[in-house]
């Protein structure tokens, strides 16, 4: 089995705006064939993190090196703007952008690849059939799906998703889910997603990543999530507690 | 003017015919940027920026005469050739992309439109009082600004079409980019695009549309192209390509109905195009009833 591969390597940075440090100090790598959730309260800096990992904001200090790997990325879908009238094909058609860096000229038309690609990842989410519907007239989850068809429009090696499952209702969400998996499963793609539902970090995750007081803790989902101090994070009435498989080793990808 | 027929109409207004439907076709493009980047309030306040721009260089054109020069003098700013159309449009620039980076740094700083607002208010302002120190009277400058189209000379023309055929081919060429980049600045990032270049040039694009139109469609026209025909569009649009296409379109058919209009009835031509997008945003009201 070859080693895992870095693809993104975070080495004592620190993050944070406007000169005020948010989370100092971090070592943190991600690696092919990963899948973790960033938990953690309200501001505590898991936003800071991801954005941080995804080269949105520059460290402080330290340094983040993504490996040239390519990245698909789900952005909270309640950030977009309605009053663009785009199309479900158009917003996927976005992610091929990337793919063309020195290649294709910017003003040319999506090429039969692209359009032949944007396709198979419609059909992966199960929105072929609204390739021609406006964005802004999809379900919640529908919107969701989308974005993940055009994550995936680069044939990406990390799939880093914002709240995936923010705002969405459970079968929604369920069926998100079951997407992401297959796609780790089938094609290999590290997973890494900033979650509020601890019941699907426990679902979806082998590892989980726990942000507070201007650090991060790291461990396997079953060890951390049962962690007192997370139980008391989310509250009694987490869904840690109510369902889903318990301890590490039930994950659906360790074997 | 009903005596005119259309081939005689042209011969007299030829320029002023092409202009008006170059800049219905063009500056509605720009709008759809300004629109769906909730930036529309910019269409209106740009042009008078730009027209306090040209005021403020009618005032301080005794002073260029004597320390600067390079030609231009009260003869050539109010003849209407280029050495006198690069100076004003040269202010109307500079006031346009000042005004523009001053607003643009202070996004997301406290009410935008409350400062839109008062920088429109001062900017009409100082409009009339530099106006008033022009040496060439402000009844003149006033009649400059109000921007009556039809008066359009060969180098007026000239600049206009040069201008917007160079924005209308970065449109074209870049749209794909724009509204990426507009719609979801974190994943064009993360996509590695040149994201602060888009931005630049989406500026670049809006502020010489504005500058140029000030100098020769005037700013009322400006306005109404900017914003009418885009606001049709977004109620017909079914995806971002058909909105951009369609506002185009309107913008073209709103200088169709202006000209129109401004030939049977003797109408002032920039009201009258304003008037004829007012109409279209009217119609299409019914046609999304419609359609549901």
């Amino acid at each position: 089995m070859p080693l895992p591969t870095a693809l993104i390597d975070c080495q004592a940075a620190s993050f944070g705006y406007g000169g005020k440090r948010i989370l100092a100090d971090l070592d943190l790598q991600v690696s092919a064939g990963d899948v973790i959730g960033i938990v953690g309260g309200n501001g505590m800096g898991k936003t800071t993190l991801f954005r941080g990992l995804l080269g949105l904001i520059k460290p402080m200090d330290g340094t983040v090196e993504r490996s040239g790997a390519s990245i698909g990325y789900v952005p909270q879908r309640e950030e977009l703007d309605s009053v663009y009238p785009l199309t479900v094909r158009e917003i996927v058609l976005m992610g091929a952008s990337g793919s063309v860096r020195g290649g294709r000229a910017c003003w040319r038309a999506p090429s039969k690849q692209d359009e032949a690609r944007a396709l198979e990842c419609l059909q992966f989410v199960d929105l072929a059939n609204e390739h021609g519907a406006l964005f802004a007239s999809l379900s919640g989850g529908q919107r969701q799906r989308c974005l993940l068809a055009r994550a995936l429009m680069p044939n990406p090696d990390l799939l880093m998703l914002d709240e995936p499952t923010a705002g969405v209702d459970r079968a929604a969400s369920a069926e998100i889910l079951e997407r992401i998996s297959r796609l780790h499963k089938e094609r290999g793609i590290a997973v890494l997603m900033v979650a509020h539902q601890l019941d699907f970090v426990r679902e979806l995750a082998k590892e989980v990543i726990v942000v507070n007081e201007g650090g991060i803790e790291r461990g396997p989902v079953g060890t951390m999530l049962s962690d007192p101090f997370i139980q008391q994070l989310f509250g009694s009435g987490s869904r840690v507690e109510s369902s889903g498989p318990s301890r590490e080793g039930d994950s659906p990808w360790t074997n | 003017m009903d005596e005119l027929t259309l081939v005689q109409a042209f011969e007299f207004f030829g320029f002023a015919i092409c202009a008006t439907l170059i800049a219905g076709l063009v500056c509605p493009l720009v709008g759809t940027f300004l629109l769906v980047r909730r930036t529309g309030f910019y269409g209106v306040a740009l042009p008078q920026f730009a027209a306090t721009g040209v005021a403020f260089g009618f005032a301080i054109l005794p002073w260029w005469q004597t320390h600067v020069g390079l030609g231009v003098d009260v003869e050539s700013a109010t003849a209407g050739d280029h050495v006198g159309l690069n100076y004003h449009l040269f202010w109307a620039s500079v006031f346009t992309f000042g005004s523009l980076g001053v607003l643009l740094l202070g996004r997301g700083k406290g009410t935008e439109t409350a400062r839109v607002a008062a920088g429109f208010a001062i900017a009409s302002g100082l409009t009339i009082l530099f106006a008033h120190a022009s040496p060439v009277g402000d009844i003149y400058v006033h009649e400059l600004l109000r921007g009556e189209i039809l008066a359009i000379g060969l180098h007026e023309f000239e600049t206009l079409a040069v201008v917007l055929v160079l924005v209308l081919g970065a449109l074209v060429i870049a749209h794909r980019d724009l509204v990426l980049v507009s719609y979801d600045r974190e994943s064009a990032i993360v996509l590695g695009k040149p994201v602060v270049a888009w931005e630049m040039l989406l500026q670049l694009i809006t502020g010489a549309t504005i500058a140029t139109g000030v100098m020769t469609v005037g700013p009322v026209l400006l306005f109404g192209l900017l914003v009418l025909p885009p606001l049709a569009a977004r109620s017909l649009a079914r995806s971002m390509t058909g909105f951009l296409v369609c506002s185009g379109i309107l913008g073209v058919g709103s200088a169709g109905i202006g000209l129109c209009a401004s030939f049977a009835y003797d109408l002032p031509l920039g009201p009258a195009v304003v008037l004829g997008g007012a109409i279209l945003v009217l119609l299409v009201k019914p046609v999304c009833w419609l359609r549901g």
